[in-house]
């Protein structure tokens, strides 16, 4: 048997162009990686990391954990679809191999044996096969229905909104929709013509039978199967152009990322594994302050990646993000959001002028001496009962310390690297590593979370452990260095973005404020803290827009009828002062009132 | 009988209003939340620009309500307003054929502004402790000892977004201009400086005074904002800014940092609004019907305004509004009781 009819044609034709551009693609972003990249392939191919990716590509490309767990029926949906159709596949081929033995069956004969064998799969006298292949069709077009649903109505599958789609991805979409639904109007036509078919193929044919007359069903044979492999062909061509090249994207991703490869301050090949490997599923849509407080519709990382993916990514997209990460918590394919978009906004040629950094020059303006580095940053110089508060606890604790920038310091150049500065920001860099080294501090404080976050991240500060002032403090409480009285004040505490999502400190500002008194927490705590809206990562919204933001978040905190609202970042601070009109105290400042001296 | 108009609020405006008012047989009340008369201008030193001590004006204003026999409720709040009376937080109602909303500014709290230090350091402090210094009859550090170098920053809760306070309180120029001399005069070796925006001088014979500053008094003034102050070991005040006109960054230190705090609307003007079916403009000050021939009328008939109720102003346009705001309270008052 050749296993060949001509209305196979556009599935072969599509089938070949999708593999082949696929392939193209894949070989060209590998091609392209830089050395270091590919010398981490090399390196970590034969490892435990390749089975665990494996196992990893089983559980996040066909099962779609992730998104289970973020929402269930979203999962669900993603599930049936991805899972189902490899199960079709997978089974399709025992089959054929089953009814045909060993032997050599050319693709289309896979698809379409229903086509090729009518009547197959009899084990027995049972149709086991027809039976277990109608049962993943249908598994497949719940899929299918909840998509359409979604669609509809966003909102009852858990999503207040879904992404807007580009021509691509439309006609994948439509193409994928009809799928589907052709191949059951095709199986049970071809049951009501030959007889056979599972418990769902099967009896739609038969009722088809009885509704219709013989040559009535003969006439509309063969176009169904024509428009069967027409949806397959068109949806294998617009594929690799469209969301759905996430498919055959995130696998090499999740091998990649095993091996260590990530992406970085420059943009490099590796990203566009990133970039294709977001299926727009638009789940960081509704986590995105800009989204709910501000309306905004069009800068999503959804959008964001999109725009970059096609090559029309503004510079206004690329900056209006707070970088809070709310969205990238939730992302199931788990891309690297903020790196991408911290990247997308370097500048190509931003060698700024030698000059502008004369200054830096033989500048030390740092006081007192001790083991114990105190760097307070530029924006707790704006609220200097932070500083205050530390040096009072600092002298309690009877600790020697070194003042990086009591008398103006160099900037961390976090906020450079925010607005695409990148080389501007590696001056300040290498000016501060300069600085901690020369005075050989073991220990690094710092009450800004935006600094605290660079020093980790950028800075090679080897054998200088580097704490923020929470930890810092909760360390001397729970050692015993310093006593706290508990005052009978509730204190509602805010999460910064950078502390907490950036940094992974959620629990000791809390043991610091329950050592003095009773802690209250906001409808959206820890991982789903909200954004106050002053980042720095943002140049695009204006100060209204800030202001509305802040507004929103602040109104969760003050809805815990705290007395005091409690926070650690310098920068929220400001803001949330501003939008309760009331003023809100720092780790720092509730614990140098109620020390013990 | 006398018509009765309640007038909430007993400083300058209000106290002007309520005087005019008498002297057009108009039977005036003047309702306080304070225990006395006069408003924020009470303690003030001396006035712009012709320095006459404020007690000058305030004082007699005062006296001649007395003299009049004005009836003054101290001590109570106004909770609501309608154009028929008010309603007082004790509960009590207090009818009227029309009220005038004389309810003034608050004074910008500088602790708001925490990158100047205001209650965390010693030596930084308000104009309006300045001027209660002033009174006293010195002004020193907090050491006991006179300052050699003094900075007074304008701008301190006006023009800054940053506060919600995008407007220009204007009086706060001048009164830098005039804090600046006097200070000199006190300490003619000392060195006074002024950090602005900009330095505007609307009123007549302020310009004079502001050249007068520079030429005879050498008061220094440079445009820029102050960014940050600290605190050094001696309690003196570092401060940083940008000289704007030569471009450069600049780094002080004085003895004394003085805010040249602005003015903000009430709190409680949103809550006012509502009851008496007004509306407020963007900047929380109530919203005059128009800006030219209703500058003291409201949105709803018998309800006027007199005063910074509706924009921050300084005492002189004060004064001068109140006697409009009683003039067209009488005009109503008669049309209204005339058609009847």
């Amino acid at each position: 048997m050749t296993f060949f009819a001509p209305f196979t044609i556009p599935f072969i034709v599509g089938g070949l162009f999708m593999f082949a551009v696929v392939a193209l693609k894949w070989s060209l972003w590998i091609v392209r990686l830089p050395r270091v990249d590919r010398r981490l392939i090399r390196h970590n191919f034969f490892t435990r990391e390749t089975l665990i990716a494996v196992w990893e590509v089983v559980r996040e490309s066909l099962l779609h954990v992730r998104i289970f767990r973020v929402n269930p029926l979203l999962g669900f949906m993603h599930m049936s679809l991805a899972f189902g159709w490899f199960l079709l596949i997978v089974v399709g081929w025992i089959e054929t191999t089953a009814y045909l033995g060993w032997q050599w069956v050319p693709l289309q004969g896979h698809v379409f044996f229903k086509y090729f064998m009518p009547i197959n799969g009899i084990v027995g006298d049972i149709h086991l096969f027809e039976h277990l292949m109608d049962a993943l069709l249908l598994m497949v077009l719940t899929g299918v229905a909840l998509a359409w649903y979604k669609r509809v109505r966003s909102k009852a599958m858990g999503m207040r909104r879904t992404t807007k789609h580009v021509l691509f991805d439309r006609v994948a979409l439509s193409a994928l929709w009809f799928i589907f639904p052709a191949r059951l109007v095709a199986e049970s036509l071809t049951a009501a013509v030959h007889g056979g078919g599972g418990f769902l193929t099967g009896s739609i044919g038969h009722w088809l039978q009885t509704l219709l007359g013989a040559d009535v069903l003969h006439s509309l044979y063969e176009p169904a199967w024509w428009f069967y492999s027409t949806a397959l062909g068109v949806f294998f061509v617009a594929m690799p152009f469209s969301r759905y090249m996430h498919i055959f994207t995130e696998i090499p991703l999740i091998f990649l990322r095993r091996w260590k490869l990530h992406p970085t301050a420059e943009r490099k090949s590796y990203d566009r594994f990133e970039v294709e490997a977001c299926s727009r599923c638009g789940i960081c849509i509704d986590p995105c302050q800009l989204q709910a407080d501000l309306g905004m519709n069009d800068t999503q990382s959804v959008y964001f990646l999109r725009d970059r993916r096609y090559n029309m990514l503004s510079l206004k997209v690329a900056n209006n993000c707070l970088m809070c990460g709310r969205c990238e918590q939730q992302c199931p394919v788990g891309i690297n959001l903020a790196t991408l978009r911290l990247n997308s906004r370097a500048k190509r040629r931003n060698i700024p002028h030698e000059g502008r950094f004369k200054y830096l020059r033989g500048v030390d303006h740092s006081s007192g001496s001790g083991r114990v580095g105190y760097f307070a940053g530029c924006m707790t110089s704006l609220t200097p009962a932070v500083q205050r508060s530390m040096q009072h606890i600092f002298s309690v604790a009877g600790e020697d310390v070194w003042y990086a920038d009591r008398d103006g310091g160099v900037c961390c150049g976090r906020p450079l690297m925010l607005s695409g500065e990148t080389d501007a920001a590696r001056k300040m860099v290498a000016y501060n590593t300069d600085l901690f080294r020369r005075h050989e501090i073991d220990v690094l404080v710092t009450s800004c979370p935006i600094c605290l976050k660079v020093f980790r991240e950028s800075y090679r500060l080897d054998g200088i452990e580097v704490l923020h002032h929470s930890e810092y403090i909760d360390r001397l409480i729970a050692s015993g260095r310093i006593k706290v009285q508990t005052e009978t004040r509730t204190f509602a505490y805010h999460d910064p973005c950078e502390l907490g999502r950036g940094c992974g400190i959620y629990d000791e500002p809390r043991r610091v404020i329950g050592a003095v008194g009773r802690l209250l927490e906001p409808r959206h705590t820890r991982r789903d803290a909200l954004c106050c809206g002053a980042s720095l990562a943002n140049t695009v919204i204006d100060d209204g827009q800030q202001q509305r933001i802040a507004q929103r978040m602040t109104d969760e905190l003050v809805a815990t009828n705290c007395d005091t609202i409690v926070t650690a970042c310098p920068l929220c601070n400001k803001a949330i002062s501003r939008a309760a009109g009331q003023p809100t105290e720092d780790i720092a400042e509730i614990v140098a009132k109620n020390i013990i001296v | 009988m006398a018509k009765r108009v309640v007038i909430v609020g007993g400083g300058a405006a209000g106290m002007q209003t309520a005087l005019e008012l008498k002297s057009r047989g108009i039977e005036p009340v003047i309702v306080e939340r304070d225990i006395e008369l006069g408003g924020k201008a009470r303690g003030w030193h001396k006035l712009f620009p012709s320095f006459t001590p404020a007690g000058d004006i305030m004082r007699p204003l005062a006296d001649r309500i007395r003299a009049e026999r004005i009836r003054c409720f101290y001590g109570q709040e106004v909770t609501a307003i309608s154009s028929d009376g008010v309603m007082l937080r004790s509960g009590e109602r207090m009818p009227a054929d029309a009220v005038v909303i004389a309810t003034g500014f608050t004074l910008f709290d500088a602790h708001r502004k925490q990158e100047y230090g205001y209650g965390l350091y010693d030596n930084v402090i308000t104009s309006v402790d300045l001027e209660r210094m002033m009174n006293s009859g010195k002004v020193l550090l907090a050491d006991g000892s006179e300052p050699r170098r003094i900075a007074i920053l304008h701008c301190v809760g006006s023009r800054d977004e940053k506060v919600c306070q995008k407007h220009c309180s204007k009086v706060c120029c001048i009164t830098g201009v005039k804090q600046a001399i006097e200070l000199k005069e006190m300490f003619p070796t000392a060195d006074v400086f002024n950090f602005y925006m900009d330095i505007r001088m609307f009123g007549p014979g302020y310009e004079e005074l502001y050249r007068e500053a520079q030429q005879r008094y050498n008061v220094h003034f440079v445009r820029g904002r102050i960014s940050e102050a600290a605190e050094t070991i001696n309690k003196r005040i570092q401060i940083k800014a940008e000289d704007t006109l030569t471009g450069r960054p600049l780094k002080m230190t004085v003895d004394m940092l003085v805010l040249l705090v602005g003015m903000s609307a009430n709190y409680e003007n949103e809550a006012l609004a509502s009851t008496a079916g007004l509306s407020l403009a963007p900047n929380g000050y109530f919203k005059a019907n128009d800006s030219f021939l209703g500058v003291v009328r409201s949105e709803r008939e018998g309800i006027f305004f007199a005063g910074a109720a509706t924009a921050p102003k300084s005492l002189a346009d004060t004064l001068a509004e109140a006697a409009l705001t009683a003039s067209m309270v009488d005009e109503y008052l008669k049309n209204r009781y005339n058609e009847k």
